[in-house]
């Protein structure tokens, strides 16, 4: 490495906070064994970083939720070696679920990667990142970054300089797969922070789903995880994107998403928060061909002192394209959940249908619920519209229940697997719906 | 023919008041603004002491924070804030009858199209020309019942402990920095008070008129609705153009008690060249029922969100907004409804038009305190784009603490379509004619609850918007 490039990296008197934990030689660590336009694309990230203002709730986007509740000054930085087990281990975190390729990420290091050897086959790419970095340069040169720029926000700056554990997922042309590609991030150490990343790359006409899960125990101290996500559809592919997020207590969680959809392509995103202290998702659907539809999908159970937060944008740059957007939660305890979600319509973007939808269902006397649905249209020639709601358990539909024999515990758990129906409807993932209604159901209890 | 040329050259910029009738002030403070200022005006306006202690103390507050980050664009604003005068007074004397309003001032009302003859239907009318009310007559009936409806100044000067209870209350100084700046400036407004029980069917009216300028208005109004009482207010202003920017920030101040109604109505043409940042608010108790209807259609930017506190078990809340944005223009408007007890509902509904490079915003929030049991809001905002160059943003906040609340809101965005324009022409109507006529449809909903003079007003503006609009 160059002499000159010290010069982006952090001052030993840098200030407290995340840049004191984050330093230099972390950074170092990191790099090792890296090709070296990777390397300079972390420096060049931790640059931005460096420069860009702590977030604070002066922000318009962080005017809900206080940045220092992620607690990102209390954590250490986790060593990314993690050893690969044993793949009867890893098959038990996938028993019982079909799929055609498996990645097991524990703490900061992939612990297996599996892909069925009929979907090899049809090349199929499932690697880590810095492993496909240099045996597929150009796409990952191409893509990654491009979607979630480092300047785009100071933590996705910080995750671009320190990611580990990356997954690089490429469908090519044409091929279609039956069974989810899925990933399970399983965190089993407390006081960390953890930067997982993802980048998938959808070729022409290909069609598959990913699911991912993040999961892990409660934990009496804080772990903080900051993730991004870049799935990229060529023209006319079909994808769908299920992002479950069931952290144990203590994990303060922040997913950035990031959806480009090509001409025709279809992109699909379900966003589920259920675990976690504290949980924020940022999700991004960029739509940049004529044809090109974006379905996104949110729903959050949130109880006791969670604090979930949505950030989503439907971003329509080009003519003849579509989104459309629903977004349910309901709210126990003393949680609150905020949901912020742009509309925007570039000049020129005429014929765009853009469409969305947040409801929030409050069950107890203390949870808070906030909705900010945005709308920014440049252009004359559109259909738009978003609608949001507010409410409470209906009485009468509770009384209909009850009336036939049902305690009320249980009747209002029907109000509110019905209140998620509609979400649940959308995505065209049978198995993996009965996975999420058991997931569910098992929040509510 | 394309769709783009069935809406051009819509617009207001030959703009129909924009006539100016020579000025003659008696007291015309320096540009710029002080302390020195503040004093001056207070002095003028022979206040007693707490009102100038009230006015520097908001100066200060005013000194001490940042002009907004988000809404309109106020970059130039600081630049305008030096030019202006902060303070005109056009005439010494409260003028008692018609007959004594000076000729030139009569002239200005004349080409306003405020006959003579209408004062006799008009219930009272308060014309504000240039800072202070210069004509004011109430009919002897509201008198004896009791109505006050004086010139803020007058309001004080003859009230002083019911305007020091109420005075502020309602926002405060330090709520915004235009509120700020009004505390330390204001001159000209209404002060009224409706008493216990009385309902007033003709509305109380005032006509605003900016004229000097370069000369900032800050006209403070107070309205006190009183147990069980009803009334309605309706405010219009009209300015004529000037080619340097120009400012108005008033701020608005009710209070409504048990069980009272009022209705305050504001139809704002205001020049092209004009910062319009107004702060209104009414404070709403028990049982008591508050509609704002609010339409904006003049100004080069303008800022207001009508506001309802709903501080009272049941109390009402109701906003209608209109806004027009055409070439130049940024009406970034909407309302507010806080509730703080239960029982409360609201109502916000906000039609826009935005034309040519105009942007029309809605800005609002809906928020239920935590205690407010059962309370209901709905929000309804549609945008109409007339061309593929206007812009139109939804920005609403909905901030819920009680579980017991019902909350919607929704929003739609649409231009005027071809085939609605089709149907209506191949009825024998122009292109003209039925473009008019699908946007008056869509403002419909909110000119039929306006007073009928303001409606037919409101449509002739639409028709003279509409007119040369197919080239």
């Amino acid at each position: 490495m160059a002499e000159t490039e010290g010069a982006t990296l952090a001052r030993p008197d840098a200030p407290a906070g995340i840049t004191a934990a984050f330093h230099h030689q972390a950074l170092e660590s990191r790099m090792a064994g890296e090709p070296d336009w990777l390397s300079q694309r972390r420096l060049s990230a931790w640059g931005i970083y460096e420069q860009l203002p702590l977030p604070s709730r002066r922000l318009e986007e962080w005017r809900y939720t206080d940045p220092r509740l992620l607690k990102w000054d209390a954590v250490t930085l986790s060593s990314p070696v993690a050893g690969r087990i044993e793949s009867s281990a890893a098959r038990a975190f996938f028993a019982g679920k079909p799929s055609s390729a498996r990645v097991l990420q524990v703490n900061g290091g992939i612990a297996a990667i599996e892909v069925d050897p009929d979907v090899l086959g049809r090349g199929v790419i499932v690697k880590t990142l810095p492993e496909a970095a240099l045996d597929h340069e150009s796409l990952v040169r191409e893509h990654l970054g491009a979607h979630a720029r480092p300047a785009d926000g100071k933590f996705i700056a910080l995750n671009s300089a320190f990611w580990s554990a990356g997954v690089f997922i490429h469908v090519p042309r044409g091929v279609r797969l039956d069974r989810p590609i899925r990933m399970v991030r399983w965190i089993d150490a407390a006081g960390a922070a953890f930067f997982p990343r993802t980048l998938v790359l959808a070729g022409e006409g290909s069609s598959f789903g990913i699911v991912e899960e993040l999961a892990s125990p409660d934990f009496d101290s804080p772990v903080f995880c900051c993730g991004v996500c870049e799935v990229h559809a060529s023209s006319a592919a079909d994808v769908q994107y299920v992002a479950m997020q069931q952290w144990g207590r203590g994990v303060r969680h922040l997913g950035v998403q990031r959806t480009v959809a090509k001409r025709d392509a279809n992109l699909d995103t379900l966003v589920v928060n259920l675990g976690g202290t504290v949980a924020r998702s940022e999700v991004n659907a960029s739509l940049e061909g004529p044809g090109a539809r974006s379905d996104m999908l949110g729903l959050y159970f949130a109880h006791g002192d969670q604090h979930f937060d949505h950030e989503t944008r439907q971003d329509h740059r080009v003519a003849h394209a579509s989104s459309d957007l629903l977004y349910k939660g309901a709210l126990d305890g003393k949680s609150r959940a905020i949901f912020r979600g742009l509309i925007k319509v570039w000049p020129g973007a005429q014929r765009t249908d853009a469409y969305q939808t947040s409801r929030n269902l409050i069950l107890s006397k203390q949870a808070e619920a906030t909705s900010l649905p945005n709308l920014e249209i440049e252009a004359d020639d559109v259909r738009c519209s978003h609608a949001a709601t507010v409410g409470h358990l209906d009485q009468e539909e509770l009384f209909y229940i009850m009336s036939r024999g049902i305690p009320r515990r249980e009747a209002e758990r029907l109000v509110v697997f019905g209140f998620y129906g509609d979400v649940l409807a959308r995505l065209p993932m049978p198995g993996v719906v009965r996975e999420l209604r058991d997931a569910i159901e098992a929040r509510i209890g | 023919m394309p769709q783009n040329e069935t809406v051009t050259g819509l617009g207001l910029e030959e703009y129909k008041y924009g006539f100016v009738t020579e000025d003659k002030p008696v007291f015309k403070a320096t540009k710029g603004l002080s302390e020195e200022i503040v004093r001056q005006i207070s002095a003028h306006k022979a206040e007693p002491e707490w009102m100038l202690e009230f006015r520097l103390k908001a100066l200060e507050i005013y000194r001490s924070k940042p002009m907004p980050a988000w809404g309109g664009d106020l970059a130039q604003l600081d630049a305008v804030l030096d030019e202006i005068y902060y303070y005109i007074k056009p005439q010494e004397r409260m003028e008692r009858s018609w007959d004594d309003v000076p000729q030139e001032i009569k002239d200005t009302f004349e080409k306003l199209g405020i006959p003579e003859a209408e004062r006799k239907v008009l219930a009272g009318v308060g014309a504000q020309y240039e800072s202070e009310m210069v004509y004011h007559s109430l009919k002897k009936e509201w008198t004896d019942k009791g109505i006050i409806f004086e010139s803020i100044e007058d309001g004080l000067r003859l009230y002083p402990d019911l305007f020091r209870e109420h005075f502020s209350t309602v926002i405060p100084p330090a709520d915004n920095k235009f509120a700020a700046l009004n505390s330390a400036v204001w001159s000209g407004g209404s002060f009224v008070y409706i008493p216990k029980g009385v309902h007033v069917d003709i509305p109380l009216q005032a006509y605003f008129r900016v004229n000097a300028e370069r000369m900032g208005q800050f006209e403070r109004t107070l309205i006190i609705v009183e147990e069980g009482a009803n009334a309605q207010y309706i405010e219009g202003c009209t300015a004529p153009v000037y080619s340097t920017e120009s400012f108005h920030s008033g701020v608005i101040e009710i209070i409504i008690k048990p069980n009272a109604r009022f209705r305050y109505v504001t139809i704002q043409n205001w020049s092209h060249n004009m910062y319009n940042l107004v702060t209104q608010r009414a404070m709403v108790h028990e049982g008591g029922h508050m509609e704002w209807l609010d339409g904006n259609l003049g100004s080069k930017l303008t800022m207001k969100y009508p506001s309802c506190y709903l501080v009272g078990p049941g109390a009402h809340g109701e906003i209608l907004s209109i806004a027009y944005a055409g070439p130049g223009q940024h009406q970034d408007t909407g309302g507010k409804v806080i509730h703080a007890a239960p029982n409360t509902t609201s109502q916000i509904i906000s039609k826009s038009i935005s034309r040519g490079s105009g942007r029309a915003t809605y800005r609002g929030l809906c928020k239920i305190y935590e205690g407010s049991d059962h309370a209901k809001s709905k929000v309804e905002c549609d945008a109409l784009l007339l061309d593929e160059k206007a812009r139109t943003d939804t920005f609403p906040y909905i901030e819920i603490e009680e579980q017991s609340a019902s909350v919607g809101h929704e929003a739609t965005v649409s231009k005027i379509g071809t085939e609605q324009l089709f149907y209506l022409m191949s009825r024998g109507l122009s292109e003209e004619e039925a473009s008019a006529m699908i946007v008056r449809g869509f403002i419909e909903p909110i000119a039929k609850k306006l007073p009928l003079e303001y409606a037919v007003e409101l449509n002739r503006l639409v028709e003279l918007e509409m007119e040369g609009s197919v080239g």
